[in-house]
């Protein structure tokens, strides 16, 4: 199996979203690299497809997906996995990663990343379907820790253990999304800093920052504004500690221009600098209402404009 | 009291079904199995999840049916989602799979199923319809098509002419592309009257166009999308329609008739 070993020096990247097609394929803007939702291309025969193809040849491109379910009690779906084998073998991205989360049993699909019990039960299972799909795949899958809500009475091992022990047993790679540190820590009363102090950092990848949504009681990972203060700090830590991880923003709802996004990005040079100093907190703190975690319509297209009604 | 799930299979098997029936828990097992925070209970902190699944379901059902939920209005349309979620979860890694059961599920789930045809409610239909229509827009949106690829020219042989691979035929009992189209314009379109509508649905250059269709240019094309030849397709319409074949032949080869019309927007690719 390959080893990961582009992480330092891939720099600093966006999410790629439909709403940012027209400006990428128009300005190929200097944007150092891409993370694309697997799940959006797997089957694309259309726009999205080519679209892809002209940015994995222009940009580093690394694919992110959201249905792998790792931590499901239902059988490894290998019709999913052998079309992102496929997608990965067409499109040749730094590497593949997803959750450590399920999304669904019994055959059906919450479309939400949920969490799992923390426990020997379930890390040897998890471990397990790792092994399955890195062969299947024949390269390392990055695994991110994910936001949560609830903490399971019956959790005996703390995340970063987990994902330590996960990282050492079956050689995968870690995507520490610094935002859900602060999300899930802030809903389970924990320290984010206790966290962080002690993540694997030596098996981190990459990063994810993002926006959310502080709603009082809890916080919900909304991925639709600016990254807070609180964030960036955590991110000067987190990227203290680790080996120069690939970094990315993640914007997912009520989705900015191009420039906005990136602008928002390159906050992060301040903050990989050990002497930066941090820039003032532009991050809203207006919650909206309904306001859902992980939110998906970003993966769902805008067909609409993409018709024509003929006259008779 | 229920037994707490011990397992891990157990474990997401109960809470998969707490987040699509939230009335199906117990509040006191739930208090077992999840940790309270110094803020909220386990029951309040699962809510987050309950509220969410349904929540961005809805959106993405929205965001599929963007004219459909215009035609009900978005409460009408969350309820008729809402039922179809839970009747029907998704069981696909894509959300682009959410609603293809949707129609079927409008169809057979009608408020009217019980009553003769002659009497059941026509807007029920219309809805139906246009979900299908939606529906298969969104599909053409992201299908193999042929793009970056010769299409056919007016000099192809009619022996060489095949349908794209996306292209698609809609025969529907309202004008479901017309009411849609008004919507994308933002106009507030009113219900429209009963008119049978077959349309041809073809993408090009990634946008997808919908061809308003006579009875005999839907027969015809139906004919070629069961694999027929130009010629024997034809020959089926002026004999399903009693049609002289002389007419018949003349309006699909004659300059600017329906041959070239067809080929200029895409329909055809040459066969190899």
């Amino acid at each position: 199996m390959p080893e990961i070993t582009k992480q330092a020096g891939l720099g600093l990247g966006l999410g790629l979203r439909n709403t940012h097609f027209e400006y990428i394929l128009s300005e190929w803007p200097a944007v150092d690299w891409f993370e694309a939702i697997s799940e959006n291309f797997m089957d694309s025969g259309g726009r999205p497809r080519r679209v892809i193809q002209e940015v994995a040849e222009r940009y580093p491109l690394v694919l992110h997906g959201v249905s792998m379910s790792i931590g499901s009690t239902d059988p490894l779906n290998f019709d999913y996995l052998a079309k992102l084998k496929a997608l990965a073998d067409e499109l040749q991205p730094v590497w593949v990663s997803d959750h450590l989360c399920w999304t669904g049993v019994l055959g059906v699909n919450s479309h939400d990343l949920l969490p799992v019990p923390l426990t020997e039960e379930s890390f040897s299972h998890v471990a397990e379907r790792v092994r399955q799909v890195q062969d299947f795949l024949e390269r390392p899958l990055v695994l991110e820790n994910p936001s949560t809500y609830i903490t399971f009475s019956q959790s005996n091992i703390t995340e970063p253990d987990f994902l330590r022990q996960l990282s050492n047993e079956t050689g995968c790679k870690l995507l520490l999304d610094v935002n859900n540190v602060y999300v899930t820590c802030f809903n389970a009363d924990a320290d984010p800093v206790a966290y962080l102090e002690s993540f694997p950092s030596e098996n981190v990848v990459q990063i994810h920052l993002a926006g959310h949504q502080h709603c009082g009681t809890h916080i919900i990972d909304t991925h639709d504004g600016p990254v807070c203060s609180d964030v960036w700090e955590l991110f000067r830590l987190a990227w203290s500690h680790c080996n120069a991880p690939a970094t990315l923003l993640e914007w997912d709802g009520n989705i900015p221009a191009f420039q906005e996004c990136h602008t928002e990005l390159l906050k992060a040079r301040e903050y990989m600098d050990a002497n930066g100093m941090p820039l003032p907190d532009r991050a809203g703190q207006a919650v909206s209402t309904g306001s859902v975690p992980n939110p998906l319509d970003f993966l769902v297209p805008e067909v609409m404009n993409n018709t024509v009604l003929e006259q008779v | 009291m229920s037994t707490l799930p011990s397992t891990m299979h157990a474990m997401q098997s109960w809470m998969q079904e707490a987040l699509a029936f939230p009335q199906s828990t117990s509040s006191q097992q739930l208090e077992q199995l999840l940790e309270p925070s110094s803020r909220l209970s386990g029951t309040q902190r699962l809510a987050i999840y309950q509220r969410s699944y349904y929540l961005r379901l809805l959106k993405c059902m929205r965001e599929q049916f963007p004219a459909l939920c215009h035609a009900l209005g978005e409460e009408l349309f969350n309820d008729f989602a809402y039922q179809y979620l839970q009747a029907l979860p998704s069981v696909s890694y894509t959300l682009y799979e959410l609603g293809r059961r949707f129609p079927g599920y409008l169809e057979a789930n009608r408020p009217d199923a019980g009553q003769p045809d002659e009497q059941r409610e026509s807007w029920v239909d219309f809805m139906v319809d246009l979900a299908r229509y939606e529906f298969q827009l969104f599909a053409m949106f992201d299908a193999p098509g042929h793009e970056g690829k010769p299409f056919a020219s007016v000099d192809t042989a009619d022996n060489r002419l095949l349908l794209q691979p996306c292209f698609a035929l809609g025969n529907y009992r309202f004008p479901v592309a017309w009411y849609y189209h008004e919507v994308r314009k933002r106009n507030d379109a009113g219900f429209p009257h009963l008119e049978r509508s077959p349309v041809a649905l073809v993408r090009k250059d990634y946008l997808t166009h919908t061809f308003p269709l006579s009875i005999p240019e839907y027969t015809f094309l139906l004919a070629l999308e069961a694999n027929q030849n130009i010629e024997t397709a034809l020959e089926m319409v002026a004999g399903k329609l009693e049609l002289p074949m002389n007419q018949v032949s003349s309006s699909w080869s004659k300059p600017n008739g329906i041959r070239a019309r067809w080929i200029t927007a895409g329909f055809f690719i040459t066969a190899d």
